[in-house]
């Protein structure tokens, strides 16, 4: 066992993972307390009014673009050096490579806040809102990106087949650089008005789609059944799911501009797609949920596997809702609205959100060699919080959207809209609360598990 | 089976052909469809804007002659990130100052991140045509036409309505509203939960408070949203600086 575990440590640069886990959670912390910033905008009661660099337009620039780069490219890179060599059996590239990387990647985020916030400088680009001439040396940086974790791939895949998870990071490394590149240089130098509309539509949901859903799902292959002790229930289903998936979701971008000048054939194949992954996506949480089945006992006690299983809900209901608001009928009402925000928070929060975070709580003590995190009580508090924090604000978002989209129709005064929403708006804050809280205890947890002096053991519990 | 589980495999199919041919029907084959319609540069809007005497044309001369030494120093202003790096020596309302202006004015619009509360696209249905036009002076839905210039590129549609939307506004609020409004909104919009912009104005040396020269930028842009749409010219719009 302790020859295994010493070939373990060879094989994965601790280091990498510890760095890029604790910045990826730091700047969760911090685009989530901007993004409550903004809410309180909404509220009519923003704190600091009348400061140019803390307007409320140039946070909320923070908010999304922080949290694609400062928070979810931190996280899921720190978990794929933790996973990527470990289920292949090869290192990565390059451990100076990782640590360049590692340096630039904060630098890029940092360089982005600083552009925003202070320069005044971003890119109308909905989750690319870097300035452009930072946009070559992110793509850039993906390219150093694919040649860190594809090297092992590749590795591996010249020994025999590949692992589900191995399938989705090959993907998603050959993809996120072109679509980076397609997002945010092409409507900018090539491209302009529906046409530019059409590759920015397509952008959004392909970061979405293309980047964060195959890292997401291929650590979900990966860390259930290592934490479960179990295979998959089907392999036909995994492959199912994945090239569904591959097929139907780069097509779906131009839902998110329906109604709009884009020509309707782009529309109506965009609409098609999309509930068509909607089957993809079902199949592979049927796989997820026949696994668990017979072995639903660990969520009493498992807080990670918990996490991964309340986000994997969470998603199924994000998709779920999509295959009917995608539609023609249901954008008349509810496009522009608050709705959309639900939506959006309920995926990126509440799915991908919780899965990191239950997946680094589960590497997190292990990279310190202890067997548990430090306090039982604060991973249970946070969990509950961040989980119910994200529900109140899903529910509360779907039924201000609809006011919203049914007072638009109405063709009452604009003023009306936003005093029907405002106490939504207050809710959302609280709940906003609610989650940021719930971070600040996962976070000290975190901090309490790396500093602790003696070795934290897991308690024995009779199952 | 095995053959379809490698890096390869999956690199070259799913990354590269499946996402290529996403991309094709996505965008590539609407923008071949769009390929007829003309590409404006900034200064093609500002000279159609001029020859058609539009009211984006007769609110810049007034902008300039409200606040001469704003527009003075907006003439000076260089700035390299909108591409507006040139200090323009005839400093009256011409068509290189209105492209300068509407460029600074864009710039700023997407820095500040308007576009984040504030959609530009009036779609054909949910009755936005008679929400966002004005009967008799504009009332049409978005058209794939008015957004193919360099202005909307990337596209400024935006995703989410706070306040309503922007690009029928040339016909909806006169200069002084829009002054006034970008300062302090509350001014003119009772409960509207829309921030002020104290940075874009100044104190000029009578003491009165006026837009600087990036506010002048910003209200030129703003007051160009949807002008072309406004016809015919109402009479009381088409006066110019010239008198």
């Amino acid at each position: 066992m302790a020859a295994n575990n010493q070939e373990l440590q060879n094989l994965v640069n601790y280091g990498l993972v510890k760095a890029h886990v604790a910045m990826g959670l730091i700047f969760f912390i911090i685009v989530a307390l901007m993004g409550f910033l903004y809410s309180l905008q909404l509220d009519g009661i923003y704190p600091f009014p009348g400061i140019e660099f803390l307007s409320p337009g140039r946070v909320r620039m923070i908010h999304t673009a922080g949290a694609a780069y400062g928070f979810l490219v931190n996280m899921f890179t720190g978990l794929l050096y933790w996973a990527v060599p470990r289920f292949t059996g090869y290192k990565v590239l390059s451990d100076a490579l990782g640590w360049f990387m590692f340096i630039a990647l904060q630098a890029a985020v940092l360089i982005t806040v600083v552009a925003i916030l202070f320069l005044g400088m971003a890119d109308n680009v909905e989750w690319g809102e870097t300035p452009w001439w930072l946009d070559p040396i992110i793509v850039f940086w993906l390219l150093l990106h694919l040649l860190q974790f594809g090297a092992p791939l590749f590795k591996a895949s010249q020994r025999g087949p590949l692992y589900v998870t191995g399938w989705y990071i090959s993907a998603m490394l050959v993809w996120t650089p072109l679509v980076v590149f397609m997002g945010n240089l092409i409507p900018r130098f090539w491209a302009v008005g529906s046409g530019a509309g059409a590759v920015q539509s397509t952008f959004i949901h392909d970061l979405v789609g293309l980047y964060v859903t195959p890292v997401a799902w291929g650590l979900m292959y990966y860390f259930v059944p290592v934490i479960m002790k179990k295979p998959m229930w089907s392999h036909g289903l995994s492959l199912l799911g994945f090239w569904g998936l591959a097929f139907f979701y780069p097509m779906n971008g131009v839902h998110h501009f329906l109604w709009s000048p884009i020509p309707m054939f782009a529309q109506y194949s965009a609409v098609f797609a999309t509930v068509a992954v909607e089957f993809a996506v079902t199949s592979v949480l049927i796989n997820f949920m026949m696994t668990l089945r017979g072995s639903a006992e660990q969520l009493k006690y498992n807080v990670p596997l918990r996490y991964m299983y309340t986000g994997a809900i969470f998603y199924w209901i994000t998709c779920f809702q999509c295959a009917f608001h995608v539609t023609l009928t249901f954008q008349k009402v509810i496009h522009f609205t608050d709705w959309v925000t639900g939506h959006a928070h309920l995926i990126m929060f509440g799915t991908f959100g919780l899965w990191v975070l239950g997946m680094a709580e589960y590497v997190w003590p292990r990279l310190f060699g202890k067997e548990t995190m430090y306090s039982k009580g604060l991973s249970e508090g946070a969990y509950w919080l961040l989980m119910i924090g994200v529900l109140a604000m899903f529910f509360d978002l779907t039924a201000a959207g609809l006011v919203q989209g049914f007072d638009w129709i109405g063709l009452n005064p604009w003023i009306d809209s936003v005093n029907f929403s405002k106490p939504f708006w207050y809710f959302r804050s609280i709940a906003g609360i609610m989650m940021i809280t719930g971070l600040f205890m996962y976070a000290l947890n975190f901090y309490k598990t790396a500093t602790a002096k003696a070795g934290l053991t897991a308690e024995l519990r009779e199952v | 089976m095995g053959k379809m589980e490698r890096f390869s495999f999956v690199a070259l199919v799913a990354g590269i052909i499946f996402f290529l041919f996403a991309d094709f029907i996505s965008w590539a084959l609407p923008m071949f469809v769009l390929k007829d319609i003309k590409k404006k540069s900034v200064e093609d809007l500002a000279a159609e804007a001029i020859a058609k005497n539009t009211t984006a044309w007769s609110d810049f001369n007034k902008l300039a002659r409200y606040y001469p030494e704003s527009f003075k120093k907006l003439c000076e202003y260089t700035e390299a990130y909108s591409g507006a790096s040139e200090v323009i020596k005839d400093c009256k309302p011409n068509e290189k100052t209105f492209a300068k202006a509407l460029r600074i004015g864009h710039r700023w619009y997407i820095a500040e991140g308007c576009w984040n509360c504030h959609s530009q696209m009036v779609r054909p249905v949910s009755n936005e045509t008679l929400r966002f036009g004005i009967p008799g002076v504009s009332n049409t839905v978005s058209y794939p036409s008015e957004f193919q210039n360099e202005l909307q590129a990337p596209v400024l549609w935006g995703t989410k309505r706070v306040g309503p939307d922007l690009i029928r506004e040339a016909a909806v609020h006169n200069i002084g509203w829009q002054v006034a409004h970008l300062y302090n909104p509350q001014s003119t919009s009772p409960g509207s939960n829309m921030p002020g912009y104290p940075w874009f104005f100044e104190k000029d040396k009578n003491g009165n408070i006026v837009p600087n020269e990036r506010g002048l930028a910003l209200l030129t842009y703003v007051m160009w949203l949807g002008s072309w749409e406004v016809k015919p010219p109402k009479p009381f719009r088409v006066e110019t600086a010239e008198k």
